[in-house]
């Protein structure tokens, strides 16, 4: 479904220096400087798949991802999307794919979402039965009813993007982009959000790709992780594969005395109990010692929080970086 | 271009839907661009003495109410609309439809016609109870050409606009660049004074610039300035103007498309 070789982007941005000196400068000699934000990315996603697209700030992952929705032209390299060249934006293309961009929104700011909703049927030139049926699906869905004839400026964040998510769902694309759809709502609709991807997912076996700094939206869509940093991709697998390449250690949790622990290296939990993060090695030792102390404490052992692994991992990718 | 038509009843029923929730705004806009009518009073204080290049007083009037309308019904906004969508990146949700960006924007601004018609009408219907003698009913044809030749003008102020506006691909604002223009054309396309006041030589040059084409032609012939016969050569010139300009607007985009950064979108 998703086809990238080699695909590379570089933007030329300009340079002032600060205050009036600058300012003349700038007048007379204009100075650019190239910024590799995509640097040569091999990627391919099959039909169906649900990947999660991971980095730090300025990784390059929305880039990619207005790349393969064909808003932006690559450099270099090449990538196909449902079977088309992004950049050449064919009607078809365009309503195979859809975008959604947590900060930036679709919706018409003073009218209510039903009329963004009629916009797209005539823009998507939708069957007007398809177009009802799918509407009255995603207002059940995402629960949209109470809201839907309230102008946008009057609905909350978590009411407006999952308008949001309609108006972009409703040409029934075959290729989801969402780039961090859950940012700044609150839990009970990060929840409902995410229900509702993997619902549409497993219902029209559309390609979800989804970046997101949030690691709950991770393990709870994501079947594949892609990490890239730097515009380069430094990994692409499993979760498993990632906590076993990157998640060397194990996190023991004690609930018990802390001052027994006295020592281990424990520190709180953040919810009445301790923890500790050891080798895969250590964990026998270190847990024969704590039952030594407190013979009947709750201890439990798990892998690392997804976030740690991550943090190694583009920690790790920096490093590469700067070696190579 | 049947999906087009397709779409253009629910395209205008959301673009009006827009423009009524504005109305206070757009209403507020539309009068304060009322410069014809002081021009009509500054014109018409001149023509007081004697005829103004052949126009006596009652010409002149009929010139600039003819302005206002025209002006009205031909008036986009698009240089600053699309200016600012490139810049912020807004343009990325138009270009993820699959309906050209520029007959996006040309329908949202084509919505504002009938309210604008809506606000205009008694405005113009006063004008005409307090000064009847400035009826003069024109003749079919020229009804008719008019109606062309006002569509052309309305053709010419979106391409020019649309053209300086995809210079946003490559600089950060082209506002600044069109005050240029529009200066120019305030002076040149028969806004401030009618074509016959420069001299002759001048006027012969002046229907050849785009100028004329986007305001003067369709006042003149409205106002029954100038004979249909006469004035069929010059809505050919329009038309050419449409041509030469759509053809620059489809080379700059192509272009400037290429460079579009997507920022912040």
């Amino acid at each position: 479904m998703i086809e990238a070789r080699a695909l590379r982007k570089v933007f030329r941005v300009p340079e002032k220096d600060p205050g009036l000196v600058g300012s003349l400068r700038s007048i007379v000699r204009r100075r650019t400087r190239d910024v590799v934000a995509v640097d040569g990315i091999d990627l391919t996603v099959a039909a169906g798949e649900r990947i999660g697209f991971l980095g730090p700030n300025g990784a390059g992952k929305t880039t990619t991802l207005k790349m393969l929705t064909g808003l932006l032209h690559p450099t270099a390299g090449s990538c196909q999307v449902a079977g088309y060249r992004p950049q050449d934006r064919a009607p078809d293309f365009l309503r195979a794919v859809t975008l959604v961009m947590g900060q930036k929104q679709q919706l018409m700011w003073d009218l209510p979402a039903t009329e963004t909703f009629l916009l797209n049927r005539a823009l998507f030139d939708l069957d007007r039965a398809e177009w009802t049926r799918t509407v009255e699906e995603l207002v059940a869905l995402l629960e949209l009813g109470p809201f839907l004839n309230r102008p946008v400026r009057t609905l909350s964040l978590g009411e407006r993007m999952r308008c949001e998510l309609a108006a972009a769902l409703l040409h029934r694309p075959r290729v989801l982009f969402l780039d961090e759809p859950t940012i700044g709502l609150d839990v009970e609709i990060q929840a409902t959000v995410r229900r509702f991807v993997r619902a549409w997912n497993e219902k029209h076996g559309a390609t979800v790709v989804l970046t997101s700094h949030d690691m709950n939206d991770v393990t709870a869509l994501a079947d594949r992780i892609v990490i890239i940093d730097l515009g380069v991709l430094r990994f692409d697998g499993s979760i498993n594969e990632l906590q076993l390449r990157f998640g060397t250690g194990r996190r023991i949790v004690v609930r018990g005395d802390g001052q027994a622990l006295a020592g281990l290296e424990f520190t709180p939990d953040g919810s009445g109990g301790w923890q500790r993060t050891v080798l895969a090695s250590a964990v026998n030792p270190v847990l024969q010692e704590v039952l030594r102390r407190l013979p009947s404490a709750d201890v439990t052992v798990a892998d690392p929080p997804l976030e740690e692994v991550l943090t190694r991992a583009f920690g790790e990718a920096r490093q590469q970086r700067s070696a190579g | 271009m049947t999906a087009i038509a397709r779409a253009l009843p629910d395209l205008f029923r959301v673009g009006f839907a827009g423009i009524v929730a504005y109305r206070a705004e757009m209403t507020i806009w539309i009068l304060t661009a009322t410069l014809p009518l002081i021009m009509l009073a500054l014109w018409n204080a001149v023509a007081a003495e004697g005829p103004v290049a052949g126009f006596d007083q009652v010409e002149i009037a009929r010139y600039f109410a003819a302005t206002l309308l025209v002006r009205q019904l031909t008036s986009v906004w698009l240089v600053w609309e699309m200016n600012y969508e490139i810049r912020s990146g807004r343009l990325s949700q138009k270009l993820l439809k699959p309906m050209h960006p520029l007959i996006q924007y040309a329908v949202e601004m084509i919505v504002s016609v009938p309210f604008r018609s809506v606000i205009l009408t008694p405005l113009l219907a006063a004008l005409l109870l307090w000064r009847p003698e400035l009826w003069k009913t024109p003749a079919p044809t020229a009804v008719a050409l008019f109606v062309v030749s006002l569509a052309l003008a309305w053709s010419i102020n979106f391409l020019v606009q649309a053209v300086f506006a995809s210079f946003s691909f490559w600089v950060d604002k082209t506002d600044g660049l069109f005050g240029v223009w529009f200066a120019a054309w305030s002076l040149l396309s028969g806004y401030i004074a009618p074509l016959d006041t420069f001299p002759d030589w001048a006027r012969q040059i002046l229907v050849l610039l785009p100028f004329h084409g986007m305001l003067g032609l369709p006042v003149e012939i409205l106002g029954s300035f100038i004979a249909p016969g006469d004035a069929l050569p010059q809505v050919g010139l329009q038309v050419f103007w449409v041509v030469v300009l759509a053809t620059v607007l489809a080379v700059l985009w192509r272009a400037g498309i290429r460079r579009y950064g997507a920022f912040g979108a």
